[in-house]
């Protein structure tokens, strides 16, 4: 049964997307219902899978040779992240048939769209860690071919291109991870390592360890690699709500979260990672308080909200990072699907030229009222509950400084969060704009969202036993059910929390009689407005390349004879080598 | 002056591929470069039925042998019928007149 549902949940999506493709973009309807059919036929396959969890290999694949058995493990940790990409996958796939009407070459878009569920289904499901390797890429590649999906948009290539350049560093992180794990292990299975991660010695598994690290922070748009996540919102907004808030961008902390019981005795692993958490979250935070472009502004509270949960992680909360990544999920899927609907309806992404919006498309106001809310963690939706549990997990494993600076950031994130909402639902239009109806293919995505990002925390004691020793018999995580998850949050920690986030809110309302004070920040905003610099390193790095290569070129005549003889001179030194080693 | 037949056949395998590959360094002709990649592989193909007999193993010397001779025909082939396109494009066979290709 159990392997049936694990190939449902990935074959399907690939099938869909041959078959969308195939369809052909001439009948436009037909691709839609059918990118739906899969996309959900899938969701509901990994929804099944929730019953038959188990630390067991639920499909082997074997392949022989150097590549070992294609494992696939249905664990909770897999089995959970499988069924948020495959159900906000069709979600935003509902989404996409109204969003994306009229769109020339939807067949490639959806085909991508597809092709990336199944493969994010996958990356989490399977134990070898070659076929992992191979999963991370294909998500890349449908992540860069979908934010250049409007390839006449220069803007939109190159966002993808630096999108595409940035994970495949992260990539090669977690290739040589696999390399090593096999020369030192010899199998690619991930299991075999994590039950005895004593097999590499002391010295590889730092490298092993901070390989990761920098793979999962390439990945998840981390310190410091943020810059992409931004850049990337020239996507469709399904696809950002997808791709760049809900899925993707979760596979690092993912890492992170699996390798943690092998990892987290590695001297400085720990506090490397609760850093680089706590980085992201306060200069993303910053930076969206300053950004205009509505769809910028949530990718870099997507870049802090990751933030805390690899900052939870570092701490040893792997529950408590992941029970944020699942309200996450949904509050930011939610978030950027109504930001979409705003942006289809108004036409324009810059929220300068917005408010008042509200008055125009009430459901899409309230709806995202209630992702907003939960983004600034303000009780009792779901984001409250997660932020208070990672806090507390902060607070408990790693120094109070650290979770100092994360209360700060939630205070700034409930400031840029409301922020936002007044922008764009609030007050007087500031331009010419025309808001057309909310379809109806929208509102079908977004109810269940919303509902969900009310009462998604309810799920808790289903949710720890999910991740419970049954399934991560490493990971020795306790179940907790709602009383005590009450109990839990209820404490003093969670009032200074609440507190820093009720000051975020009072600033606001005080904006006009904070000027002076704002603008004594001036320094911070140019800053912040310039990335922190990240972007002008990025751009050094790519001129360095460039003009490297430009040098280079003068070797490459062109011209046969040199090559040949470049060859015969290698030969020779290679006869000499062979003939003085021997 | 009697020598052992292996060590005549090895002073052909090198001066097969030393033709081929001195052709191959000071040749500009397309035709020419076609030419002394046969006579290098030639040579090989002689190097490998000598490698065969040394460690008395002939039949894989032979089927390396017939292989390399499969797929020497076919480079022969692509390479010729390259040389005439380039012909009818560019007007010469001068190797030259392709190093344009680069920018």
């Amino acid at each position: 049964m159990i392997n049936i549902l694990i190939a449902c949940s990935i074959g399907l999506p690939w099938l869909g997307a041959l078959l969308v493709w195939l369809i052909g973009d001439k009948r436009e309807k037909a691709q839609h219902w059918a990118a739906i059919l899969f996309s959900v036929a899938a969701g509901a396959a990994a929804v099944l899978m929730l019953w038959h969890t188990s630390a067991e290999s639920g499909l082997t694949i074997t392949m022989g040779g150097v590549f070992g058995d294609f494992t696939f493990i249905p664990d909770g940790l897999g089995v959970f992240l499988s069924v948020i990409a495959t159900v906000i996958g069709s979600l935003a796939v509902i989404f996409s048939t109204s969003y994306m009407k009229g769109e020339t070459q939807i067949g490639r878009y959806y085909a991508f769209v597809l092709f990336f569920i199944g493969a994010m289904v996958g990356l989490v499901l399977t134990s070898n860690i070659m076929l992992m390797f191979f999963f991370w890429e294909i998500t890349a590649l449908c992540s860069y071919a979908l934010i250049a999906f409007h390839n006449d948009d220069p803007k939109a290539v190159k966002g993808g291109i630096k999108a595409l350049i940035i994970t495949s560093i992260g990539g090669i992180g977690l290739l040589l991870g696999a390399l090593i794990l096999y020369v030192y292990t010899g199998t690619f299975d991930i299991s075999v390592f994590i039950a005895a991660p004593s097999a590499v010695p002391a010295g590889m598994l730092a490298v092993l360890a901070f390989g990761f690290l920098i793979a999962a922070a390439a990945k998840s748009a981390q310190f410091p690699f943020q810059t992409w996540l931004p850049d990337a919102m020239e996507a469709p907004s399904p696809i950002s709500a997808l791709i760049h808030a809900a899925t993707m961008v979760n596979a690092g902390v993912y890492l992170l979260a699996r390798f943690f019981p092998a990892f987290k005795d590695v001297p400085y692993w720990c506090e490397a990672v609760m850093i680089v958490g706590m980085l992201s979250a306060l200069l993303a935070a910053i930076m969206a308080l300053t950004s205009m472009d509505l769809k910028r502004v949530l990718a870099y509270s997507t870049v802090s909200q990751l933030g805390y949960m690899v900052y939870a992680v570092g701490a040893g909360g792997v529950f408590a990072s992941q029970f944020h990544l699942f309200s996450h999920s949904i509050f930011k899927a939610l978030l950027f699907l109504a930001a979409g609907a705003v942006i289809h309806s108004v036409g324009t992404r810059d929220m300068e030229k917005m408010g008042g919006v509200g008055k125009h498309m009430p459901f899409v106001k309230w709806v995202f009222l209630i992702g907003a809310l939960a983004l600034s963690g303000i009780p009792v939706l779901n984001g409250f509950w997660s932020k208070e549990v990672v806090l507390e997990a902060g607070l408990a494993g790693g120094p109070s400084w650290i979770y100092g600076v994360m209360v700060l950031v939630a205070g700034l994130t409930a400031l840029y969060t409301i922020r936002c909402v007044w922008k764009v639902f609030f007050g007087e239009a500031r331009s010419d704009y025309h808001a057309h109806k909310v379809e109806m293919a929208m509102k079908v995505a977004l109810a269940p969202l919303a509902l969900a990002a009310l009462v998604s925390w309810l799920a808790v004691g289903p949710f720890s036993t999910l991740l419970g020793t049954a399934s991560l018999p490493q990971h020795h995580i306790e179940s907790l059910n709602i009383a005590e998850l009450v109990h839990e949050v209820l404490t003093l920690p969670t009032l200074i929390a609440l507190a820093a986030i009720a000051i975020g809110v009072v600033l606001w309302l005080l904006r006009a009689k904070l000027e002076g004070f704002v603008e004594g920040l001036r320094g911070l905003r140019w800053a912040a407005d310039h990335s922190f610099g990240f972007e002008a390193i990025n751009s050094a790095v790519v001129r360095v390349t460039n003009s490297l290569a430009e040098t280079l070129r003068n070797t490459q005549t062109g011209l046969l004879n040199w090559n040949v003889l470049g060859i015969l001179a290698a030969v020779i030194i290679l006869i000499a080598a062979i003939s003085l080693g021997a | 002056m009697n020598l052992p037949i292996p060590f005549i056949v090895l002073l052909a395998v090198l001066s097969l591929a030393g033709t081929g590959f001195y052709c191959l360094l000071f040749t500009r002709n397309l035709i020419k470069v076609v030419v002394a990649l046969q006579l290098i592989v030639k040579g090989v193909v002689l190097a490998f039925v000598l490698a065969g007999h040394l460690v008395q193993n002939e039949s894989l010397a032979q089927t390396m042998a017939i292989t390399v001779i499969v797929a020497d025909t076919i480079v022969a082939v692509i390479g010729l019928a390259l040389a005439v396109q380039i012909r009818l494009h560019t007007g010469s066979l001068d190797l030259k007149a392709l190093s344009n290709l680069k920018r």
